[in-house]
Protein backbone atom coordinates (compact mmCIF):
# COMPACT_ATOMS: atom_id res chain seq x y z
CA UNK A 1 0.00 0.00 0.00
CA UNK A 2 1.76 3.12 1.25
CA UNK A 3 3.59 3.41 -2.03
CA UNK A 4 5.33 6.73 -2.14
CA UNK A 5 5.05 9.23 -4.91
CA UNK A 6 8.15 10.81 -6.26
CA UNK A 7 8.59 13.98 -4.28
CA UNK A 8 11.21 15.67 -2.24
CA UNK A 9 12.47 13.01 0.08
CA UNK A 10 12.67 14.24 3.61
CA UNK A 11 12.12 12.69 6.94
CA UNK A 12 9.03 14.64 7.84
CA UNK A 13 5.96 14.69 5.64
CA UNK A 14 4.03 17.09 7.80
CA UNK A 15 5.51 19.94 9.77
CA UNK A 16 3.49 22.34 11.88
CA UNK A 17 5.05 25.29 13.64
CA UNK A 18 3.49 27.75 16.06
CA UNK A 19 0.05 27.15 14.62
CA UNK A 20 -2.72 29.43 15.87
CA UNK A 21 -6.42 29.32 15.30
CA UNK A 22 -9.33 31.06 16.97
CA UNK A 23 -13.05 31.05 16.37
CA UNK A 24 -13.94 34.64 17.13
CA UNK A 25 -12.76 35.34 20.63
CA UNK A 26 -12.16 31.70 21.42
CA UNK A 27 -8.56 30.59 20.93
CA UNK A 28 -8.82 26.96 19.87
CA UNK A 29 -5.17 26.38 19.03
CA UNK A 30 -2.30 28.35 20.50
CA UNK A 31 1.26 27.73 19.45
CA UNK A 32 1.02 24.15 18.19
CA UNK A 33 4.22 22.64 16.84
CA UNK A 34 4.76 19.08 15.73
CA UNK A 35 6.19 17.05 12.93
CA UNK A 36 5.26 13.70 11.49
CA UNK A 37 7.93 11.49 9.99
CA UNK A 38 7.38 9.02 7.19
CA UNK A 39 6.08 5.66 8.34
CA UNK A 40 5.10 6.96 11.74
CA UNK A 41 1.75 6.75 13.45
CA UNK A 42 0.94 9.70 15.65
CA UNK A 43 -2.00 9.59 18.03
CA UNK A 44 -3.53 12.76 19.34
CA UNK A 45 -5.45 12.35 22.56
CA UNK A 46 -7.05 14.78 24.94
CA UNK A 47 -10.38 15.93 26.36
CA UNK A 48 -13.10 17.12 24.00
CA UNK A 49 -12.73 20.76 23.09
CA UNK A 50 -8.98 20.56 23.37
CA UNK A 51 -8.49 21.41 19.68
CA UNK A 52 -7.50 17.97 18.38
CA UNK A 53 -9.98 17.93 15.54
CA UNK A 54 -9.34 21.56 14.69
CA UNK A 55 -5.66 20.74 14.38
CA UNK A 56 -6.41 17.99 11.84
CA UNK A 57 -8.82 20.27 10.03
CA UNK A 58 -6.15 22.96 9.79
CA UNK A 59 -3.65 20.41 8.49
CA UNK A 60 -6.17 19.37 5.81
CA UNK A 61 -7.08 22.99 4.94
CA UNK A 62 -10.70 22.60 6.04
CA UNK A 63 -10.10 25.35 8.58
CA UNK A 64 -7.97 28.39 7.89
CA UNK A 65 -5.32 28.90 10.53
CA UNK A 66 -4.64 32.43 11.79
CA UNK A 67 -0.91 32.10 12.16
CA UNK A 68 2.08 29.79 12.06
CA UNK A 69 3.45 27.42 9.42
CA UNK A 70 2.20 24.23 7.81
CA UNK A 71 4.72 22.34 5.70
CA UNK A 72 4.30 19.32 3.50
CA UNK A 73 7.56 17.63 2.52
CA UNK A 74 9.39 20.71 3.71
CA UNK A 75 7.39 23.03 1.45
CA UNK A 76 5.24 25.78 2.85
CA UNK A 77 1.49 25.43 2.55
CA UNK A 78 1.14 28.10 5.20
CA UNK A 79 3.95 30.44 6.04
CA UNK A 80 3.62 32.77 8.96
CA UNK A 81 -0.15 32.85 8.61
CA UNK A 82 -0.14 33.31 4.83
CA UNK A 83 -1.41 30.50 2.61
CA UNK A 84 0.28 29.35 -0.57
CA UNK A 85 -1.63 30.04 -3.82
CA UNK A 86 -4.65 27.88 -4.59
CA UNK A 87 -2.88 25.72 -7.17
CA UNK A 88 -0.13 24.97 -4.66
CA UNK A 89 -2.70 24.04 -2.01
CA UNK A 90 -4.37 21.70 -4.49
CA UNK A 91 -1.04 20.01 -5.02
CA UNK A 92 -0.54 19.63 -1.25
CA UNK A 93 -4.08 18.26 -1.01
CA UNK A 94 -3.03 15.22 -3.02
CA UNK A 95 -0.54 14.36 -0.28
CA UNK A 96 -3.04 13.70 2.47
CA UNK A 97 -6.28 11.85 2.98
CA UNK A 98 -8.84 12.41 5.69
CA UNK A 99 -11.22 9.98 7.34
CA UNK A 100 -14.13 11.69 9.06
CA UNK A 101 -15.88 10.78 12.27
CA UNK A 102 -19.19 10.50 10.41
CA UNK A 103 -17.71 8.77 7.34
CA UNK A 104 -19.19 11.31 4.91
CA UNK A 105 -19.58 8.76 2.18
CA UNK A 106 -21.54 9.94 -0.83
CA UNK A 107 -24.94 8.29 -0.25
CA UNK A 108 -25.99 8.32 -3.89
CA UNK A 109 -22.87 6.48 -5.05
CA UNK A 110 -22.21 2.78 -4.87
CA UNK A 111 -19.24 1.67 -2.77
CA UNK A 112 -17.24 1.28 -5.96
CA UNK A 113 -18.02 4.77 -7.23
CA UNK A 114 -17.34 6.27 -3.79
CA UNK A 115 -13.86 4.80 -3.94
CA UNK A 116 -12.87 5.26 -7.56
CA UNK A 117 -14.48 8.47 -8.75
CA UNK A 118 -11.93 10.86 -7.26
CA UNK A 119 -8.90 9.00 -8.70
CA UNK A 120 -10.62 8.92 -12.11
CA UNK A 121 -11.27 12.66 -11.90
CA UNK A 122 -7.57 13.06 -11.19
CA UNK A 123 -6.66 11.25 -14.38
CA UNK A 124 -6.30 7.66 -13.28
CA UNK A 125 -7.35 5.22 -15.96
CA UNK A 126 -10.86 3.90 -15.31
CA UNK A 127 -9.88 0.24 -15.32
CA UNK A 128 -6.87 0.84 -13.16
CA UNK A 129 -8.96 2.80 -10.65
CA UNK A 130 -11.48 -0.04 -10.49
CA UNK A 131 -8.75 -2.60 -10.01
CA UNK A 132 -7.19 -0.57 -7.23
CA UNK A 133 -10.59 -0.09 -5.60
CA UNK A 134 -11.21 -3.84 -5.65
CA UNK A 135 -7.81 -4.49 -4.09
CA UNK A 136 -8.50 -1.94 -1.38
CA UNK A 137 -11.94 -3.38 -0.72
CA UNK A 138 -10.47 -6.85 -0.30
CA UNK A 139 -7.99 -5.41 2.14
CA UNK A 140 -10.71 -3.67 4.09
CA UNK A 141 -12.79 -6.85 4.24
CA UNK A 142 -15.43 -5.46 1.89
CA UNK A 143 -15.44 -8.15 -0.78
CA UNK A 144 -18.63 -8.29 -2.77
CA UNK A 145 -19.82 -4.90 -1.56
CA UNK A 146 -18.84 -2.91 -4.65
CA UNK A 147 -22.43 -2.45 -5.80
CA UNK A 148 -23.87 -1.81 -2.35
CA UNK A 149 -24.95 1.67 -1.31
CA UNK A 150 -23.71 3.19 1.93
CA UNK A 151 -27.11 2.94 3.65
CA UNK A 152 -27.00 -0.83 3.18
CA UNK A 153 -23.79 -1.12 5.20
CA UNK A 154 -23.10 -1.13 8.92
CA UNK A 155 -21.28 1.81 10.42
CA UNK A 156 -18.09 -0.18 10.63
CA UNK A 157 -18.32 -1.14 6.97
CA UNK A 158 -19.09 2.44 5.97
CA UNK A 159 -16.02 3.67 7.80
CA UNK A 160 -13.89 1.04 6.08
CA UNK A 161 -15.25 2.23 2.73
CA UNK A 162 -14.26 5.76 3.77
CA UNK A 163 -10.75 4.55 4.54
CA UNK A 164 -10.56 2.78 1.17
CA UNK A 165 -11.81 5.94 -0.53
CA UNK A 166 -9.05 7.97 1.10
CA UNK A 167 -6.40 5.36 0.28
CA UNK A 168 -7.48 5.20 -3.37
CA UNK A 169 -5.98 8.67 -3.79
CA UNK A 170 -2.60 7.24 -2.73
CA UNK A 171 -2.01 9.76 0.02
CA UNK A 172 1.38 10.02 1.64
CA UNK A 173 -0.21 10.70 4.99
CA UNK A 174 -3.63 9.74 6.26
CA UNK A 175 -5.57 11.66 8.89
CA UNK A 176 -8.24 10.11 11.06
CA UNK A 177 -10.63 12.37 12.94
CA UNK A 178 -12.06 10.18 15.72
CA UNK A 179 -12.73 7.34 13.28
CA UNK A 180 -14.61 5.18 15.75
CA UNK A 181 -16.53 7.78 17.75
CA UNK A 182 -19.70 7.44 15.68
CA UNK A 183 -19.68 3.65 15.84
CA UNK A 184 -21.45 1.23 18.11
CA UNK A 185 -18.93 -0.24 20.53
CA UNK A 186 -19.02 -3.68 18.91
CA UNK A 187 -18.05 -2.17 15.56
CA UNK A 188 -15.00 -0.15 16.63
CA UNK A 189 -12.79 -3.24 16.61
CA UNK A 190 -13.07 -3.89 12.89
CA UNK A 191 -12.12 -0.31 12.05
CA UNK A 192 -9.22 -0.21 14.49
CA UNK A 193 -8.03 -3.48 13.03
CA UNK A 194 -7.64 -2.06 9.53
CA UNK A 195 -5.88 1.02 10.88
CA UNK A 196 -3.52 -1.25 12.78
CA UNK A 197 -2.93 -3.21 9.60
CA UNK A 198 -2.06 0.02 7.78
CA UNK A 199 0.34 0.91 10.57
CA UNK A 200 2.10 -2.41 10.10
CA UNK A 201 2.52 -1.54 6.44
CA UNK A 202 4.20 1.71 7.49
CA UNK A 203 1.43 3.99 6.31
CA UNK A 204 2.02 7.43 7.78
CA UNK A 205 -0.97 8.37 9.90
CA UNK A 206 -2.22 10.92 12.39
CA UNK A 207 -5.11 9.62 14.47
CA UNK A 208 -7.27 11.73 16.74
CA UNK A 209 -8.77 9.16 19.05
CA UNK A 210 -10.36 8.37 22.38
CA UNK A 211 -9.31 4.72 22.13
CA UNK A 212 -6.44 4.74 24.61
CA UNK A 213 -5.40 1.07 24.34
CA UNK A 214 -5.32 1.50 20.57
CA UNK A 215 -3.23 4.69 20.76
CA UNK A 216 -0.85 2.98 23.11
CA UNK A 217 -0.47 -0.16 21.03
CA UNK A 218 -0.38 1.21 17.50
CA UNK A 219 1.27 4.61 17.55
CA UNK A 220 4.93 5.42 17.86
CA UNK A 221 4.25 8.91 19.05
CA UNK A 222 1.50 10.26 21.28
CA UNK A 223 0.46 13.87 21.63
CA UNK A 224 -1.69 14.93 24.55
CA UNK A 225 -3.58 18.15 23.93
CA UNK A 226 -5.63 20.24 26.30
CA UNK A 227 -6.96 23.75 26.03
CA UNK A 228 -5.50 24.31 22.58
CA UNK A 229 -1.91 23.46 23.46
CA UNK A 230 0.21 20.36 23.33
CA UNK A 231 0.65 19.54 27.00
CA UNK A 232 2.86 16.53 26.59
CA UNK A 233 4.15 14.34 23.80
CA UNK A 234 6.48 11.46 23.30
CA UNK A 235 6.79 7.73 23.16
CA UNK A 236 3.43 6.06 23.92
CA UNK A 237 4.89 4.08 26.79
CA UNK A 238 6.31 7.20 28.36
CA UNK A 239 3.12 9.21 27.97
CA UNK A 240 0.78 6.46 29.10
CA UNK A 241 2.86 4.79 31.81
CA UNK A 242 4.82 7.69 33.16
CA UNK A 243 3.17 11.02 32.27
CA UNK A 244 5.12 14.04 33.42
CA UNK A 245 2.35 16.62 33.43
CA UNK A 246 -0.41 16.81 35.99
CA UNK A 247 -3.08 17.38 33.30
CA UNK A 248 -2.00 14.29 31.42
CA UNK A 249 -2.16 12.21 34.60
CA UNK A 250 -5.58 13.59 35.39
CA UNK A 251 -6.87 12.85 31.89
CA UNK A 252 -5.49 9.32 31.78
CA UNK A 253 -6.86 8.50 35.21
CA UNK A 254 -10.38 8.70 33.80
CA UNK A 255 -9.59 5.82 31.45
CA UNK A 256 -8.19 3.57 34.15
CA UNK A 257 -10.94 1.39 35.38
CA UNK B 1 -74.47 23.50 -27.67
CA UNK B 2 -74.01 19.83 -26.86
CA UNK B 3 -71.56 18.61 -24.24
CA UNK B 4 -69.55 16.93 -26.98
CA UNK B 5 -69.17 20.20 -28.90
CA UNK B 6 -68.03 21.91 -25.69
CA UNK B 7 -65.44 19.24 -25.04
CA UNK B 8 -64.13 19.43 -28.59
CA UNK B 9 -63.97 23.22 -28.58
CA UNK B 10 -62.24 23.30 -25.24
CA UNK B 11 -59.72 20.60 -26.17
CA UNK B 12 -58.63 22.85 -29.00
CA UNK B 13 -57.19 25.07 -26.26
CA UNK B 14 -55.39 22.20 -24.54
CA UNK B 15 -52.35 22.64 -26.76
CA UNK B 16 -51.98 26.18 -25.49
CA UNK B 17 -52.52 25.05 -21.91
CA UNK B 18 -49.73 22.51 -22.42
CA UNK B 19 -47.57 25.18 -24.03
CA UNK B 20 -47.83 27.37 -20.91
CA UNK B 21 -47.19 24.37 -18.68
CA UNK B 22 -44.15 22.94 -20.43
CA UNK B 23 -42.52 26.23 -21.36
CA UNK B 24 -42.93 27.49 -17.80
CA UNK B 25 -41.23 24.38 -16.44
CA UNK B 26 -38.52 24.59 -19.09
CA UNK B 27 -37.59 28.12 -18.06
CA UNK B 28 -38.47 28.29 -14.37
CA UNK B 29 -36.68 25.11 -13.23
CA UNK B 30 -33.20 26.30 -14.30
CA UNK B 31 -33.97 29.97 -13.57
CA UNK B 32 -34.97 28.96 -10.05
CA UNK B 33 -31.52 27.44 -9.55
CA UNK B 34 -29.83 30.67 -10.61
CA UNK B 35 -32.09 32.63 -8.27
CA UNK B 36 -31.35 30.18 -5.43
CA UNK B 37 -27.62 30.58 -5.93
CA UNK B 38 -27.95 34.38 -5.99
CA UNK B 39 -30.08 34.18 -2.86
CA UNK B 40 -27.29 32.21 -1.14
CA UNK B 41 -24.54 34.48 -2.45
CA UNK B 42 -21.98 35.52 0.11
CA UNK B 43 -22.09 39.01 -1.38
CA UNK B 44 -24.56 40.60 1.00
CA UNK B 45 -26.11 43.05 -1.45
CA UNK B 46 -26.77 40.31 -4.03
CA UNK B 47 -28.53 38.02 -1.58
CA UNK B 48 -30.48 40.96 -0.10
CA UNK B 49 -31.77 42.11 -3.49
CA UNK B 50 -32.63 38.56 -4.53
CA UNK B 51 -34.44 38.03 -1.30
CA UNK B 52 -36.47 41.22 -1.81
CA UNK B 53 -37.40 40.18 -5.35
CA UNK B 54 -38.51 36.74 -4.15
CA UNK B 55 -40.64 38.38 -1.46
CA UNK B 56 -42.42 40.50 -4.06
CA UNK B 57 -42.93 37.59 -6.45
CA UNK B 58 -44.32 35.35 -3.74
CA UNK B 59 -46.18 38.09 -1.94
CA UNK B 60 -48.28 39.42 -4.84
CA UNK B 61 -50.88 37.55 -6.90
CA UNK B 62 -49.69 35.71 -9.97
CA UNK B 63 -52.69 37.18 -11.75
CA UNK B 64 -51.41 40.67 -11.07
CA UNK B 65 -47.95 39.75 -12.33
CA UNK B 66 -49.55 38.31 -15.43
CA UNK B 67 -51.37 41.59 -16.10
CA UNK B 68 -48.24 43.61 -15.31
CA UNK B 69 -46.06 41.68 -17.75
CA UNK B 70 -48.70 41.67 -20.49
CA UNK B 71 -49.98 45.24 -20.28
CA UNK B 72 -47.28 46.96 -18.22
CA UNK B 73 -45.14 47.85 -21.26
CA UNK B 74 -48.16 49.48 -22.88
CA UNK B 75 -49.01 51.64 -19.89
CA UNK B 76 -45.40 52.48 -19.10
CA UNK B 77 -43.89 53.08 -22.53
CA UNK B 78 -46.87 52.97 -24.86
CA UNK B 79 -45.46 49.78 -26.37
CA UNK B 80 -47.88 47.67 -28.36
CA UNK B 81 -49.31 44.72 -26.46
CA UNK B 82 -47.78 41.49 -27.74
CA UNK B 83 -50.07 39.89 -30.30
CA UNK B 84 -49.03 36.39 -29.23
CA UNK B 85 -49.98 36.41 -25.57
CA UNK B 86 -48.03 33.20 -25.01
CA UNK B 87 -44.83 35.22 -24.65
CA UNK B 88 -45.89 37.50 -21.76
CA UNK B 89 -47.79 34.62 -20.15
CA UNK B 90 -44.77 32.34 -20.16
CA UNK B 91 -42.50 35.16 -18.96
CA UNK B 92 -44.79 35.95 -16.03
CA UNK B 93 -45.30 32.29 -15.11
CA UNK B 94 -41.60 31.47 -15.40
CA UNK B 95 -40.48 34.33 -13.21
CA UNK B 96 -43.14 33.62 -10.61
CA UNK B 97 -42.45 29.90 -10.47
CA UNK B 98 -38.70 30.47 -10.45
CA UNK B 99 -39.15 32.35 -7.17
CA UNK B 100 -40.91 29.37 -5.62
CA UNK B 101 -38.48 26.84 -7.05
CA UNK B 102 -35.56 28.96 -5.81
CA UNK B 103 -36.75 28.67 -2.24
CA UNK B 104 -37.28 24.94 -2.63
CA UNK B 105 -33.78 24.55 -4.05
CA UNK B 106 -32.31 26.66 -1.29
CA UNK B 107 -33.96 24.53 1.36
CA UNK B 108 -32.62 21.41 -0.34
CA UNK B 109 -29.10 22.74 -0.75
CA UNK B 110 -28.94 23.93 2.85
CA UNK B 111 -30.10 20.53 4.10
CA UNK B 112 -27.00 18.77 2.74
CA UNK B 113 -24.46 18.33 5.55
CA UNK B 114 -21.35 20.48 5.28
CA UNK B 115 -19.32 17.29 5.64
CA UNK B 116 -20.28 16.29 2.10
CA UNK B 117 -18.58 19.41 0.76
CA UNK B 118 -15.57 18.78 2.99
CA UNK B 119 -15.21 15.16 1.93
CA UNK B 120 -15.30 16.23 -1.72
CA UNK B 121 -12.82 19.04 -1.10
CA UNK B 122 -10.30 16.74 0.55
CA UNK B 123 -10.67 14.31 -2.35
CA UNK B 124 -9.80 17.11 -4.74
CA UNK B 125 -13.20 17.71 -6.36
CA UNK B 126 -13.45 21.21 -7.77
CA UNK B 127 -16.23 23.44 -6.44
CA UNK B 128 -18.23 22.96 -9.62
CA UNK B 129 -17.86 19.18 -9.64
CA UNK B 130 -18.75 19.03 -5.96
CA UNK B 131 -21.97 20.85 -6.69
CA UNK B 132 -22.89 18.95 -9.84
CA UNK B 133 -21.93 15.45 -8.76
CA UNK B 134 -22.19 15.35 -5.00
CA UNK B 135 -24.64 18.01 -3.87
CA UNK B 136 -27.17 18.45 -6.69
CA UNK B 137 -28.21 14.79 -7.05
CA UNK B 138 -28.91 14.60 -3.32
CA UNK B 139 -30.79 17.91 -3.44
CA UNK B 140 -32.99 16.73 -6.31
CA UNK B 141 -34.01 13.62 -4.40
CA UNK B 142 -34.85 15.59 -1.28
CA UNK B 143 -36.91 18.26 -3.01
CA UNK B 144 -38.95 16.02 -5.30
CA UNK B 145 -42.12 16.07 -3.12
CA UNK B 146 -42.07 19.88 -2.93
CA UNK B 147 -41.40 20.20 -6.65
CA UNK B 148 -44.31 17.87 -7.40
CA UNK B 149 -46.52 20.17 -5.35
CA UNK B 150 -45.52 23.15 -7.44
CA UNK B 151 -45.96 21.30 -10.72
CA UNK B 152 -49.47 20.22 -9.74
CA UNK B 153 -50.27 23.80 -8.81
CA UNK B 154 -48.87 25.01 -12.13
CA UNK B 155 -51.31 22.80 -14.05
CA UNK B 156 -54.21 24.57 -12.37
CA UNK B 157 -52.59 28.00 -12.50
CA UNK B 158 -52.45 27.89 -16.31
CA UNK B 159 -56.14 28.77 -16.12
CA UNK B 160 -55.14 32.26 -15.03
CA UNK B 161 -54.11 33.02 -18.59
CA UNK B 162 -57.78 33.85 -19.19
CA UNK B 163 -57.14 37.24 -17.52
CA UNK B 164 -55.12 38.28 -20.56
CA UNK B 165 -57.45 36.44 -22.96
CA UNK B 166 -54.90 33.90 -24.06
CA UNK B 167 -56.98 31.27 -25.84
CA UNK B 168 -56.07 28.28 -23.71
CA UNK B 169 -58.56 25.67 -22.58
CA UNK B 170 -60.01 27.51 -19.60
CA UNK B 171 -60.36 30.80 -21.49
CA UNK B 172 -62.37 29.04 -24.19
CA UNK B 173 -64.44 27.29 -21.52
CA UNK B 174 -65.19 30.60 -19.83
CA UNK B 175 -66.28 32.11 -23.15
CA UNK B 176 -68.60 29.20 -23.83
CA UNK B 177 -69.98 29.43 -20.30
CA UNK B 178 -70.78 33.10 -20.86
CA UNK B 179 -72.35 32.72 -24.27
CA UNK B 180 -74.36 29.63 -23.34
CA UNK B 181 -75.08 30.68 -19.74
CA UNK B 182 -74.01 27.23 -18.70
CA UNK B 183 -71.89 25.92 -15.86
CA UNK B 184 -71.03 22.80 -17.80
CA UNK B 185 -67.78 24.16 -19.34
CA UNK B 186 -66.36 24.70 -15.87
CA UNK B 187 -67.02 21.08 -15.00
CA UNK B 188 -65.37 20.00 -18.23
CA UNK B 189 -62.38 22.22 -17.34
CA UNK B 190 -62.22 20.68 -13.88
CA UNK B 191 -62.14 17.18 -15.35
CA UNK B 192 -59.41 18.22 -17.81
CA UNK B 193 -57.21 19.64 -15.03
CA UNK B 194 -57.79 16.62 -12.87
CA UNK B 195 -56.81 14.20 -15.64
CA UNK B 196 -53.77 16.34 -16.44
CA UNK B 197 -52.69 16.10 -12.81
CA UNK B 198 -53.26 12.36 -12.69
CA UNK B 199 -50.62 12.15 -15.42
CA UNK B 200 -48.36 14.61 -13.59
CA UNK B 201 -48.66 12.57 -10.39
CA UNK B 202 -47.80 9.39 -12.24
CA UNK B 203 -44.75 10.88 -13.95
CA UNK B 204 -43.43 12.54 -10.79
CA UNK B 205 -44.02 9.31 -8.88
CA UNK B 206 -41.93 7.45 -11.45
CA UNK B 207 -39.11 9.95 -11.10
CA UNK B 208 -39.22 9.71 -7.31
CA UNK B 209 -39.13 5.96 -7.57
CA UNK B 210 -36.08 6.08 -9.80
CA UNK B 211 -34.30 8.13 -7.14
CA UNK B 212 -35.27 5.59 -4.52
CA UNK B 213 -32.17 3.45 -4.93
CA UNK B 214 -30.44 5.08 -1.97
CA UNK B 215 -31.39 6.68 1.31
Amino acid sequence: MAEEKTSTPGPSILGIRSLRKSFGELAVLTDISLSVDRGNVVSIIGPSGSGKSTLLRCASFLERADGGDILYDGQYALRDGVYAPKTELNRFRTKFGLVFQNFQLFPHYSVMRNICEAPILHGTDREEARERALTLMRKMGLEGKENAYPYQLSGGQQQRVAIARALAMKPEILYFDEPTSALDPELTGEVLKVIRQLAEEKMTMVVVTHEMPFAKAVSNHVIFMAGGVIVEQGDPLAVFEDPKEERTKQFLRVFER
Amino acid sequence: MSLMTMIIKMSEGLGKTCAIFFLTLLFSLPLGMIVALLRMSRVRIVSAITRAVITVLRGTPLMLQLLAVTYGPYYLFGATVARNKLIPVVIAFSINYAAYFAEIYRGGIESIPIGQYEAAEVLGYTKLLTFLRIILPQVIKRIMPSVTNEVVTLVKDTSMAFTVSYQEMFTIGKQIANSQTSFLPFIVAGVFYYLFNVIVDYVMGRIEKRLDYYK
